[in-house]
């Protein structure tokens, strides 16, 4: 027995200790996934740019790709060079920061970091590097200090997601959906928000059932086996419109539709996921939430080579084609004239979608 | 003669258990406990963490400690995604079994050939099982269809059977909602229902480990040099033979664990998908006082309270009854032991969870997410008196040594 103690707690260091310092790496370049991005082949003389990207990295099929996307735009059209670096699970706060000294260190201007989970580290080095300009893709200011080089790129993702949500409401046949989100914080809250603001736009009666994968542990965003059985107790509780803001889990939520059979929906996020689903996968979905990431970088971009970088809170919504909603496979081409009413209607403020659920 | 009355014993526990559950289905109302739906749910998330245990429950047998099994299910998921893509999803479990061997291979090479720590060897099988599915992915992925740098979506998934009459009856039967009838037709309906042949597979692949583990002279063998290294060679058995094949067959198993990840419980590749799960598998095994039944019950335990909690987490306050008889019922079998404080302690922890449950009407999901994890601390810390693991396990063993 006390051998097993003793065990089990050099396992527990070991684990705790190597898990923290043995996978950080940061990558020059990677061959082009989805979005076609080569930094190594960009040659141009406009801005040289930093991509750091969160937990996924450029194939994400997600946020990581849009970003990346937008990058690849700036180097066709405003001669952008770039280098790319990438997060990896569970790493420490350290490594980040490690991450954006070096990009920095390298003459990289803008560095534009992707994913709210780098708001402490830029906080942090932003200060040191007052001529270079930072870009958090969703970050936000951590303390009340404001930093006069880092932009907060943030998206109105409730709005976005009301749309998706007058979808499900207007398709489902059972007035009873759901949302499976990947982790439960603020920022996949202001998903649930909205879409259960929007379902009910449509109907004030509907069920909406809501499930996240994991609390506060950030794996909910890779792990889609618990996102299949999130979304199957949802189908077979009788919800036929799932909707998911839980990143590369979202494959098992498409999984569980095509298992629940004919006549069942779920909904993309972040970038139009329909076109990266599988055939078996692509008649399911019904329509994606758009998160303008690649117009966001884009504009970072852009606005430091015209030499009025961007900083503070931006706020891509509606009214800025910061978000809207996908209509690739032509599921909801019979109903687009009503969510537009509902866009419409939040682009004049006659609608104010609510934030947190 | 032990045995048979084992066996009673572990079937009185099991119609105990139904019994309890039933009536708790009843009285809450919450029928979501053990729906088709759950039971499915619940066999799904169970096999992989099983394959991880079963893995653990050779390597350990044969006194290697493997912490290596979460790396060797990442290769495994790797593999079965690479083989089903070119060969169709058979080979894709053959798949993940090899590239989970190749990492039982590496931790018998590292613990056994040259002596390293186990536990050393296990973390960097597990650091090497990610780095390495991360290069083979963006290596062999990036350009096929449904492919990308860290993902490989769509595979074929295996067979899967429904048995006509007995699936719609069963499915009649559990709708009814009856007391007993309608649970044990649950339990037929899942089994019965669009069932993996996967699924048949690791039934398999457990029975036939127990089997061959304490069975057959092989497994004896292997199991003394578990106990008794020392012993086994002076017998004439060669120690780092069975060592090899034992932890070779280890990773095998989490592999084909991995794999079950990539084919049934999703349908796809995506790198970082086990979760943990290897990990958990490794509880799972000692949960079980390295012995595949109790492996099973862990890993089933881990499964049930990890799907429940995903799929209805008001399922999850009905747990809290259960819990809290289950608990009072033990008290009591212990306090007729004439073990008082252990009874006192497990009486007064059940009856606070009765009392949880009556003064609320759900959890909080904050709590309801750690469902599994605090279900296992609880049946642990009651069972932990009498686990005993393999003598030797853990222990370094160099040819011609005495002990």
């Amino acid at each position: 027995m006390r051998r097993s103690t003793k065990i089990a707690a050099v396992l527990a260091a070991a684990i705790l200790a190597l898990a923290g310092c043995a996978k950080e790496e940061t990558t020059d370049s990677s061959d082009s996934g989805g979005a076609g991005l080569d930094c190594d082949s960009a040659s141009g003389d406009g801005p040289k740019v930093g991509l750091a990207y969160d937990v996924g990295g450029q194939g994400d099929n997600s946020f990581n790709d849009a970003a990346a996307a937008g990058m690849a735009k700036a180097v066709d059209e405003l001669g952008a060079t770039c280098t790319e670096g990438e997060a990896q699970d569970d790493e420490p706060e350290s490594a980040r920061e490690d991450r954006l000294r070096q990009m920095a260190d390298g003459g990289y201007n803008p560095i534009v970091a992707v994913g709210f989970a780098y708001s402490e580290s830029v906080n942090a080095v932003a200060p040191d590097y007052p001529e270079t300009s930072f870009a958090v893709v969703d970050g936000f200011d951590p303390d009340e200090e404001p930093n006069d080089n880092v932009a907060y790129l943030g998206f109105a993702e409730n709005e976005g997601s009301y749309l998706v949500g007058v979808a499900a409401a207007l398709k489902t046949e059972t007035d009873h959906i759901g949302f499976v989100g990947g982790v439960n914080n603020d920022l996949i809250q202001k998903f649930e928000a909205g879409y259960v603001a929007g379902a009910e736009a449509v109907n004030p009666d509907i069920t909406v059932d809501v499930k996240y994968i994991e609390e506060s542990d950030l794996s909910g965003f890779g792990d889609p086996a618990g996102g299949k059985a999130a979304a199957t107790g949802m189908y077979d509780n009788g919800a036929d419109v799932v909707y998911h803001a839980a990143g590369a889990s979202g494959s098992g939520v498409f999984d569980a539709a095509v298992d629940a059979g004919e006549g069942t929906w779920a909904i993309g996020v972040d970038s139009d996921q329909y076109l990266t689903a599988s055939a078996e996968q692509k008649p399911h979905i019904l329509t994606s939430m758009l998160k303008r990431v690649d117009t966001a970088t884009f504009d970072m971009v852009s606005s430091v080579a015209d030499g009025e970088p961007l900083t503070s809170y931006q706020t891509y919504d509606l009214a800025h084609d910061g978000v809207g909603y996908s209509t690739s496979g032509g599921f909801i081409d019979d109903i687009t004239d009503e969510i537009d009413e509902y866009a419409e209607k939040i682009k004049s403020g006659e609608i104010k979608v609510p934030t947190a659920p | 003669m032990r045995a048979r009355q084992l066996n009673h014993l572990w079937l009185l526990i099991s119609l105990g258990a139904i019994l309890m559950v039933s009536a708790v289905r009843i009285l809450t109302g919450a029928h979501g406990i053990d729906s088709i739906g759950t039971i499915r749910a619940a066999i799904i998330a169970t096999c992989p963490i099983l394959m991880a245990a079963i893995g653990g429950l050779w390597s350990e047998r044969a006194g290697v400690v493997n912490i290596g099994l979460e790396g060797q299910m990442i290769l495994g998921t790797w593999g079965a995604a690479y083989f089903t893509y070119y060969y169709g999803p058979w080979v894709g479990v053959f798949g993940a079994a090899l590239l989970g061997a190749v990492g039982g291979l590496l931790h018998a090479l590292a613990t056994v050939t040259f002596g390293v720590d186990h536990i050393v060897s296990g973390v960097a099988i597990n650091i090497i099982g990610l780095g390495a599915s991360r290069f083979l992915a963006e290596a062999y992925f990036t350009d096929l269809e449904g492919g990308g740098i860290k993902q490989l979506t769509g595979l074929e998934t295996p067979t899967r059977v429904t048995i006509p009459g007995i699936s719609d009856g069963a499915e009649y039967l559990a709708d009814k909602h009856w007391f007993l009838v309608s649970d044990l037709a649950s339990l037929v309906g899942a089994m019965t229902t669009d069932l993996s042949l996967f699924t048949v597979l690791v039934a398999a692949l457990v029975i036939a480990s127990a089997w061959i583990l304490w069975r057959s002279t092989f497994g004896l063998r292997l199991r003394s040099c578990g106990e008794n290294p020392a012993a086994a060679e002076s017998l004439g058995v060669n120690v780092y033979r069975y060592k090899y094949a034992a932890v070779v067959v280890s990773g095998a198993m989490a592999g084909i664990g991995g794999g079950f990840l990539a084919l049934v419980s999703s349908s796809g590749f995506t790198t970082g998908q086990t979760n943990g799960r290897g990990f958990i598998g490794l509880a799972a095994m000692i949960f079980g006082n390295w012995r595949p039944g109790g492996t099973t019950a862990g890993a089933l335990l881990f499964g049930y309270t990890d799907s429940l909690q995903l799929r209805d987490s008001t399922s999850v306050h009905a747990l809290l009854l259960i819990v809290g008889i289950g608990l009072v019922a033990l008290a009591l079998w212990r306090l007729r032991q004439g073990k008082t404080t252990t009874a006192i302690v497990m009486g007064a922890l059940g009856v606070a969870f009765l009392v949880w449950f009556l003064t609320t009407d759900s959890v909080p999901k904050e709590f309801a997410g750690m469902t599994p994890y605090i279900a296992t601390l609880l049946v642990l810390a009651l069972a932990a008196q009498r686990l005993r693991m393999p003598a030797a396990d853990g222990l370094r063993y160099r040819r011609g040594q005495s002990i």
